[in-house]
């Protein structure tokens, strides 16, 4: 699924200054893992999500995604490649304010070229468990189910990557405790995942846990028994 | 397909932010009802110019006032030196003259019985009909007879009429002019309110000899008006009329006119300046008010980019490309400012009207003011969202989503 050869990210500060935030990193993933990629903060882990996403684009190194050089896309077909193939959960939800949850999870399907969109939202909410939350908005909802309404925007175009920054990093034990559950579920059938995280009970979570300090990989291990979330009833 | 699905996504957003999209309305609002406001005012008294000149001129002809100098501007000489007579010789020696009226007038209480009004009483000949165009509704002018041997009849407009009949019949009835007694014989073709206020329909008309001899006590008139051949060019008959004038008013060489004489052609050319006030400078402050609203339009719009960076950074993140950034932010732009202007034409429009009763323009017609109104709006519009929108759609998603 992901190939990053000798990735390098350089950043110039306002000062001139150059910044080292990726220092040839070299990562695979295959299909149907779920990766943990932990490390304090500035470690790099952020960047790197962002280069995996499409978001940003590598100083150096090549990054394969599916077997094709992201190199070569043009930055509409990079949005497209986000659109179809890559779904983002950021820790701060980023749910859109005043808008009903199955409107913000139909957001990327205002994006898609699909040409029938009816009933996909509802789909994606029931499959994390919001089917009677469609049309409450983000103010009326709990940080958990927040992220949940971002957890099926994400999922909404059906992509095969689900790409998460943080995404237990506002909320409580219980709700984060439902969120992996999800996440859990989501790589059983079959989706790659890959989670960012400073905390290791959530890390624990995963298949495979690489450690990340100032720009480099420095561990990259299996997780012998990973933690099974329990989905626990409302 | 998906760009309908965005546009009507962007135009749902701007309903939930009611506060941001309402002050954005605010400069298109105000800019757009002071172009309505200007513009559909303008065009009423353009019209209600045209139609003054219309009475006062016609098709072809001009008029002589008592009186030198210039008509608009400049101090006019007093005279009170021009007759019948000096008419009569004008039209003896100059062809192309048709027909003349002469006219000279009073403002006096009128009365019947304990009913008493105050109105313009103007003296005229048997061709006044002819000449102005006015005709009697009900009755008949009075004939040459009646002006040579000074009667005392009056034709009455229909202000006179209500002040002094109510709804008896004012047909043959007596009324006092001054102190001097007259009979109705006509009453005059309503004329209505002419620019400068004046109640066109609290008028009577008078045999000239009868006013002069009676009411004003003077062998001079205020001026007369002369209907010309049309295939006469009044301009070239201007001097031939002079030169009698100031022959018979035996003015020497370096005295000025005592007498003014104006043909349409000099009416157009104030018009002309009029008009250039009405539709050019005028409408040119309500745009800069435009602008001025624009501005704000643009200016609300790149601070609510900046507040909104992480909507954009999520955008990005789920699919949206550069122009889809860039479009969405356009049409909310454009969206915003449209429908102020809509309002903005509603609130001019209700101004206008109200304008115009006040200054007696009749009505208003508000559509091509309103047309312009949302095409102006639509263009600061566009022109308001292009900066932000290209902002919005150069930001890096990776800076927004911080």
């Amino acid at each position: 699924m992901i190939e990053l050869n000798g990735i390098a990210k350089t950043y110039t500060q306002p000062d001139g200054k150059s910044v080292n935030a990726l220092i040839d990193v070299s990562l695979q993933i295959d299909d149907g893992e779920f990766v943990a990629i932990v490390g304090t903060s500035g470690s790099g882990k952020s960047t790197l999500m962002n280069i995996l996403g499409l978001l940003d684009v590598p100083s150096a190194g090549s990054y394969r995604l599916r077997g094709q050089d992201t190199a070569g896309l043009a930055a509409g077909a990079q949005a497209q490649w986000r659109n179809k193939q890559i779904g983002f959960v950021f820790q701060t939800f980023h749910l859109l304010p005043r808008t009903s949850a199955l409107e913000n999870v139909e957001l990327p399907l205002l994006y898609s070229d699909r040409s029938s969109i009816r009933g996909l939202g509802r789909k994606a909410l029931e499959s994390v468990g919001l089917g009677d939350r469609i049309s409450h908005r983000p103010s009326e909802l709990s940080g958990g189910q927040q992220q949940r309404v971002a957890i099926a925007r994400a999922l909404v175009n059906e992509p095969d990557l689900l790409l998460a920054d943080e995404p237990t990093g506002n909320l409580d034990r219980q709700s984060a405790n439902e969120v992996m559950a999800i996440f859990q579920g989501l790589n059983r059938s079959g989706r790659t995942i890959v989670l960012v995280t400073h905390d290791a009970e959530i890390a624990n979570h995963c298949q495979r846990i690489a450690r990340m300090e100032r720009g480099r990989i420095v561990a990259d291990a299996r997780v012998t028994e990973p933690k099974i979330a329990l989905q626990e009833a409302q | 397909m998906n760009k309908m699905r965005l546009i009507s996504h962007s135009a749902g957003m701007m309903g939930r932010h009611k506060l941001r999209t309402g002050f954005m309305m605010i400069g298109s609002f105000i800019g757009v009802a002071a172009l309505t406001l200007v513009v559909s005012v303008g065009l009423a008294a353009e019209r209600e110019l045209l139609k003054l000149a219309h009475q006062m001129f016609g098709e072809s002809s001009l008029m002589i006032i008592d009186g030198g100098g210039h008509m608009m501007g400049g101090p006019r000489n007093p005279g009170t030196r021009l007759k019948i007579d000096d008419l009569e010789a004008i039209a003896k020696q100059v062809p192309e003259v048709e027909s003349w009226d002469p006219q000279q007038g009073l403002t006096t209480s009128v009365r019947r019985g304990d009913l008493a009004d105050t109105a313009q009483v103007l003296g005229e000949s048997d061709r006044s009909e002819h000449v102005w165009g006015r005709s009697a509704v009900q009755g008949a002018y009075f004939d040459d007879a009646a002006v040579k041997s000074s009667e005392r009849v009056a034709l009455i407009g229909q202000t006179v009429v209500n002040q002094l009949f109510g709804n008896e019949e004012p047909m043959g009835a007596e009324i006092q002019i001054g102190s001097v007694p007259f009979r109705v014989v006509g009453i005059l073709e309503p004329w209505g309110t002419d620019p400068h206020g004046m109640d066109r329909d609290n008028e009577i008309v008078v045999p000239i000899s009868t006013l002069m001899r009676r009411l004003t006590n003077a062998d001079t008139i205020t001026g007369a008006k002369l209907l010309v051949a049309p295939s006469a060019q009044e301009d070239q008959m201007v001097k031939p009329i002079e030169t009698i004038l100031r022959e018979r008013h035996g003015l020497a060489a370096n005295q000025p006119n005592d007498f003014s004489i104006l043909t349409a052609s000099e009416v157009r050319k104030v018009m002309a300046a009029i008009k250039r006030i009405l539709s050019l400078y005028l409408p040119m402050v309500a745009a800069i008010s435009l602008l001025a609203g624009g501005i704000v339009s643009a200016s609300l719009m790149v601070a609510s980019v900046n507040e909104r960076a992480g909507e954009i950074g999520l955008r990005r993140a789920v699919g949206a490309r550069t122009g889809d950034i860039r479009l969405q932010f356009l049409i909310e732009t454009a969206a915003t400012t449209v429908a102020g202007g809509v309002a903005g034409i509603l609130l001019g429009y209700v101004l206008a009207r109200m304008g115009a009763t006040k200054m007696h323009l009749g009505p208003v017609a508000p559509w091509s003011a309103a047309l312009l109104g949302i095409l102006a709006s639509f263009v600061v519009g566009l022109a308001a969202g292009l900066l932000p929108a290209r902002r919005a759609a150069r930001m890096s998603p990776v800076d927004a989503l911080r």
